[in-house]
């Protein structure tokens, strides 16, 4: 599903984010992205979002290799891959409903398709009887739980987290993770860069570690600092 | 790409409404600058149809008695009138015009009333004439006007050719005055649409994350634009018809003086009417890209 191949990615400063990346993601499997901060996580994600091209090496997604996408596809990869952030990124003028119809609205999906898809997923986040209210009147873990209802309303092949739970206290974060585990069950790829090692311990999943851009630990059902 | 008509009628709505402010003061110029550029071409078109028997420099027009079967060379009769033209020290050349032509002319230059009444077979050819002293051109009336063959012998009024240099140089301030109040105009729809961009960053960002193409995130922000100046130019297009209309009243039926003979047909006005509209839509479009260009697509 993810396919980084010798990637190496560095800003114009001349600090290096990536260096040297290859590792394979398959298709449903959950995977924790760790490693202190500036470790190059994000620049993982954004690569993976072509908000960023590698300088060396090539990124597949999909079967589709990213890093040579002409710019009117992107909004299409982007399509497949839902997104959540620690900042939640909601607007803040609408209900909670229509923060999750607007991702589809955006790339021209029907009302009536609007409204048969935005209901259950609501329903999966839990957040069914708030749907009418606007994202100041609700909790930090309720606002994070209508951004992934929001990333996963399309289906995506992919989700991939930045810090989804980087705002929250760890009960609520627990919440939000049993949430995405659950997304990962209908068969979803989910991608969770976190510095949070309680959850990444508690959860035993596949570990991939990054330090200083490059990977030094890919570990099935791992935990969170071993090669520290 | 499925962009609802619901969806962007709703959204440029919203910005229009957000920076209202704005909104009329760029379509308050893009009026006053369309009106001046409408109100040109209405002068051009009004000089250029009082002028059109007087081109190519053409002084005097002498019309010929005419022939029912409107030949289209010019008779032995014809000629001799050509020669003794000639034989006059300050004429430069003449040349000939058949009946269909100034037919057609007259068709143009009358009332549609005056002009029924003529035929191709009843319209006078003509000898039109350049002279190098212009001055000259009643001492020729004068001299032709009862000559054997000749219908009668017309030149312009002074007023006429006064009339064409203050109009040229009207032309010339208006466009200068236009192209400068065009520029300000697009100046200040870039701004707009800045503004409307800034107010929706968010919004913005949320759309490219989940993938919304860049054609359904710019044409909401490009119909804003659009739209300042059609409204800018449908303001200007009534100032210029209710011109037009206005100076067609003055003229009334006078024939003789200098608005009738400026009289523009009503479907010229109309194409200047579109213009101005064109003018408008694409001083919109042009100012709304260079804003998209500058502070959406990074």
């Amino acid at each position: 599903m993810i396919r980084f191949d010798h990637v190496t990615k560095t800003y114009k400063a001349g600090t290096v984010a990536l260096r040297d990346v290859s590792l394979e993601i398959g298709k449903g499997e959950f995977v924790f992205l760790v490693g202190p901060s500036g470790s190059g996580k994000t620049t993982m994600i954004r690569l993976l979002l072509r908000e960023e091209t590698p300088d060396q090496g090539r990124i597949w997604v999909a079967g589709r290799e990213i890093g040579r996408l002409s710019s009117w596809r992107i909004p299409y990869l982007r399509r497949n891959i839902g997104c959540v952030f620690q900042d939640f990124r909601l607007l803040p003028t609408k209900t909670v409903y229509e923060n999750v119809a607007f991702a589809l609205e955006v790339i021209g999906r029907p009302r009536h398709v609007i409204q048969t898809q935005v209901p259950p997923v609501l329903e999966l986040v839990g957040l069914a009887h708030k749907r009418d209210n606007l994202p100041h009147e609700l909790s930090g873990g309720e606002q994070q739980r209508v951004a992934v209802a929001r990333a996963f309303v399309n289906r995506p092949l992919v989700l991939l987290a930045d810090e989804p739970t980087g705002n929250l206290d760890p009960a609520t974060s627990q919440g939000i993770m049993k949430l995405l585990e659950r997304i990962n069950r209908t068969g979803t790829t989910v991608v969770v860069a976190t510095h949070d090692a309680g959850i990444v311990d508690q959860m035993r999943r596949r570990v991939i570690e990054l330090h200083r851009g490059e990977l030094v630990r890919d570990q099935a059902r791992g935990v969170y600092g071993i090669a520290t | 790409m499925a962009v609802s008509v619901e969806y962007v009628a709703r959204e440029t709505a919203a910005n229009l409404w957000r920076n209202r402010l704005m909104t009329i003061a760029a379509v308050l110029t893009v009026a006053v600058s369309l009106s001046l550029v409408g109100v040109s071409l209405l002068l051009r078109q009004g000089v250029a149809q009082a002028t059109t028997q007087w081109q190519h420099g053409v002084d005097v027009l002498v019309f010929l008695d005419p022939v029912p079967q409107a030949p289209t060379q010019p008779t032995a009769q014809q000629r001799t009138v050509d020669e003794q033209l000639r034989q006059l020290p300050y004429v430069e050349r003449c040349f000939y015009r058949d009946q269909a032509y100034d037919y057609q002319e007259a068709k143009r230059l009358l009332d549609p009333s005056a002009a029924s009444v003529l035929s191709i077979g009843t319209t006078p050819a003509s000898w039109r004439c350049v002279l190098s002293q212009p001055a000259e051109a009643s001492a020729l009336a004068s001299q032709f006007s009862r000559y054997p063959g000749v219908d009668g012998v017309r030149y312009p009024q002074q007023a006429i050719r006064t009339m064409e240099t203050v109009v040229h140089v009207l032309d010339a301030v208006f466009l200068v005055l236009a192209v400068i109040l065009l520029l300000s105009a697009a100046v200040l729809i870039l701004n707009t649409i800045r503004l409307a961009i800034f107010a929706r960053r968010r919004e913005v960002s949320v759309m490219k994350l989940v993938g919304a193409t860049n054609w359904f995130i710019r044409i909401p922000f490009m119909f804003e634009g659009i739209v300042q100046g059609l409204a800018g130019a449908v303001v200007a297009v009534l100032v210029t018809v209710g011109l037009h209309v206005l100076l067609d009243h003055l003229a009334g039926s006078n024939i003789h003086s200098l608005l009738y003979e400026m009289r523009t047909p009503a479907g010229e006005v109309a194409v200047t009417a579109v213009l101005v509209g064109l003018i408008g839509v694409v001083i919109g479009a042009a100012g709304s890209a260079i804003g998209i260009r500058r502070f959406l697509d990074t």
